[in-house]
């Protein structure tokens, strides 16, 4: 794993600039960081092996954020509204999916009308205004551990091993890969394409409403200006991960690994004190030039066999 | 596979970066004090006046500053994560200009927990968010944004003799700032029964948008005299609209913050005012007030800093 290699390194390194950087504290600090990305990077890995791409997901965040405050302003046991947020967030997930599916649009252009629409509906139903101050039992999603592991790690180590299993073990995975390689073949083999692409964004829609619940906990507050660009971390994730922005190829396992490469990169430019303006050339230069990395390597490991 | 390219390139990065956070003062080993400033972003002027008085400060008394803010001004849950790690570098002060009023406090908490003095500047912190939260912060140093925009609603009933038609831009609605700011000029406003407020819509801060919604104002209602906007980034987007329809010389645009662009514009008469609040003397002041904490001092709750009318 070429991306694991590149983590360990950035870690090591990090290790010799700053003694603040491997401490035990810290480093539940990197991954706790990483795991409102991560959760919506892995609903962005699936879209994107299916050879689509999904830009709503920040906006989806929001209008998920603002179903579950609205509802739980409205002494709605929190259970359901956190269902409620879910429900939604596939929702929408499922109009992507029915754009793309029976409406034959680009995926591109389908997300994008979703992303502008999901941030009306948020700031509609919120009047702009953020929803704060939450039970402290629904905030210990995001301030609660189970053996000094933050609970949002747990959920989100859980959540990729759940789409691993899918992915490697589970038929809607194999079309996923099938369908990012090859629509016209699949659906030929007898494939209902339609369902399963319909699917893969509904999961898009269903993580990066799990996501918003994290937030809203993390923050003690809905905004309907949550997310904003998140889509565009989460395919910098999936796609440092070494999944293939043509489709057909790829692995929550690197889209995780790629989650943290980002997150570890922002908390030790943090330490060591960055500029702020030096931050983003950083950043902007990891994701180019891994990607290139990734590409050269592999278009040198596949020259020999054929 | 080995991805020999990959590694060398993030060690590159890495050791680069290092090689800064060493230039900007972080000496492994040398004791004294490090203080960290985190703003809304450094993409607006207010926040690098800002961050210029605090290093003046700091350059004075010989402690060392950090100064770190997300890439985009509402982006809460990023100054979140930059406290966090600000925390685990163990700095000894921390001088915070809160992204969202109530959204911070988790932060604040955490800070807390670490023993660090949580310094708040500009923006005030949710009392309420606060006090549920059980969090406590050293001090609040910032103007009084009621009476900065009292004063600026004063200014426009007085250009326009008491009467006439105005519209307002507003910046992020529940941000703690602009509310306040917009509290006080509708208040001021409120007093002149022959002046109304017949548009008030948000522009988000920017200068772009606010260009837009003042086109748009400028199409539903033609007749008004003045736009008042909750900053100068958005009274600027304003004035270009006015200039793009040549209306320059009958609306009195009004800012907020009193930016150099801002100040240029009211000389050269494409704008008539805005209220200077003073983001040096803010970061200076909680620097200062940071030294005094880490030598036992007692300092005041609240520190304000005085605010002037430029026109």
């Amino acid at each position: 794993m070429g991306t694991l290699g590149g983590l360990l390194i950035l870690c090591i390194g990090l290790w010799i600039a700053t003694p603040h950087f491997v401490t035990v504290s810290n480093l539940v600090n990197v991954v706790q960081q990483s795991t409102i990305i991560g959760v919506i990077a892995v609903g962005m890995t699936f879209v994107i092996i299916s050879g689509g791409i999904d830009l709503s997901v920040g906006s989806l965040v929001a209008v998920a954020g603002i179903t579950f405050g609205t509802l739980a302003q409205a002494n709605v046991p929190l259970p359901l509204a956190a269902a409620g947020a879910l429900i939604a967030g596939t929702l929408c997930g499922a109009v992507n999916g029915a754009l793309i599916t029976i409406g034959r649009l680009p995926p591109f252009i389908a997300t994008l009308g979703m992303m502008s629409v999901a941030r009306g509906i948020a700031l509609m139903l919120s009047d702009g205004r953020p929803i704060s101050g939450f039970p402290a039992g629904f905030r210990a999603l995001a301030t609660g551990t189970v053996a000094g592991i933050p609970l949002p790690v747990i959920i989100m180590l859980a959540l990729y091993g759940a789409a691993h299993f899918v992915l490697t073990r589970v038929r809607l995975g194999r079309y996923t890969y099938a369908i990012g390689g090859n629509e016209e073949a699949t659906a030929l083999s007898g494939v209902n394409v339609r369902a399963y692409k319909t699917m893969v964004y509904c999961i898009s829609g269903f993580v990066s409403a799990l996501a918003s619940l994290l937030l809203v906990a993390r923050l003690n507050s809905a905004q309907p200006i949550a997310g904003i660009s998140y889509e565009l971390d989460a395919i910098a994730a999936v796609v440092i991960g070494g999944s293939s922005l043509l489709g057909g190829s790829g692995s929550v396992v690197g889209t995780l690994i790629g989650a943290l490469i980002m997150s570890v990169l922002r908390n030790g430019l943090n330490l060591l004190g960055v500029s702020s303006y030096l931050q983003q050339v950083a950043i902007g230069t990891v994701i180019v030039v891994a990607v290139l990395v990734d590409l050269a390597l592999r278009r040198r490991a596949s020259l020999p066999t054929g | 596979m080995i991805r020999h390219g990959l590694r060398i390139i993030i060690g590159a990065l890495v050791a680069a970066a290092s090689v800064t956070g060493c230039n900007r003062g972080e000496k492994a080993g040398r004791p004294g004090p490090t203080l960290a400033l985190v703003v809304k972003t450094l993409n607006n002027a207010f926040f690098i006046e800002m961050e210029k008085g605090a290093r003046a400060a700091a350059d004075s008394l010989g402690i060392q500053l950090v100064v770190q803010a997300p890439e985009r001004e509402i982006d809460v849950e990023k100054q979140m994560q930059i406290v966090e790690d600000l925390i685990e570098r163990k700095v000894d002060v921390l001088l915070l200009v809160p992204s969202g009023s109530r959204e911070i406090v988790p932060a604040i908490v955490k800070a807390n927990a670490a023993n660090i003095p949580v310094v708040i500047v500009d923006t005030r912190v949710d009392a309420v968010a606060l006090k549920s939260a059980n969090a406590r912060i050293a001090t609040f140093i910032g103007s009084d944004n009621v009476d900065g925009g009292r004063i600026a609603g004063e200014f426009v009933a007085q250009k326009l003799g008491g009467k006439g038609k105005i519209a307002v831009l507003e910046g992020i609605p529940g941000h703690e700032t602009g509310d306040s700011r917009l509290r006080g000029f509708r208040n001021a406003i409120a007093k002149y029964p022959g002046l109304t407020i017949v548009a008030s819509q948000t522009a988000n801060w920017e200068r772009d948008q606010a260009f837009n919604v003042a086109q748009n104002i400028l199409q539903s209602h033609p007749d008004i005299q003045a736009i008042f906007a909750c900053n100068d980034v958005m009274a600027l987007g304003a004035v270009e609209a006015i200039a793009a329809a040549a209306r320059t010389k009958d609306i009195a645009v009004v800012g907020f913050d009193a930016q150099d662009d801002a100040r240029t514009a009211i000389q050269q008469g494409r704008m008539a005012a805005t209220i200077a609040q003073n983001p040096r003397e803010m970061g200076r002041l909680a620097v200062i007030s940071a030294s005094k904490l880490l030598r036992n001092q007692i300092i005041p709750a609240e520190q304000p800093v005085p605010i002037d009318l430029v026109k």
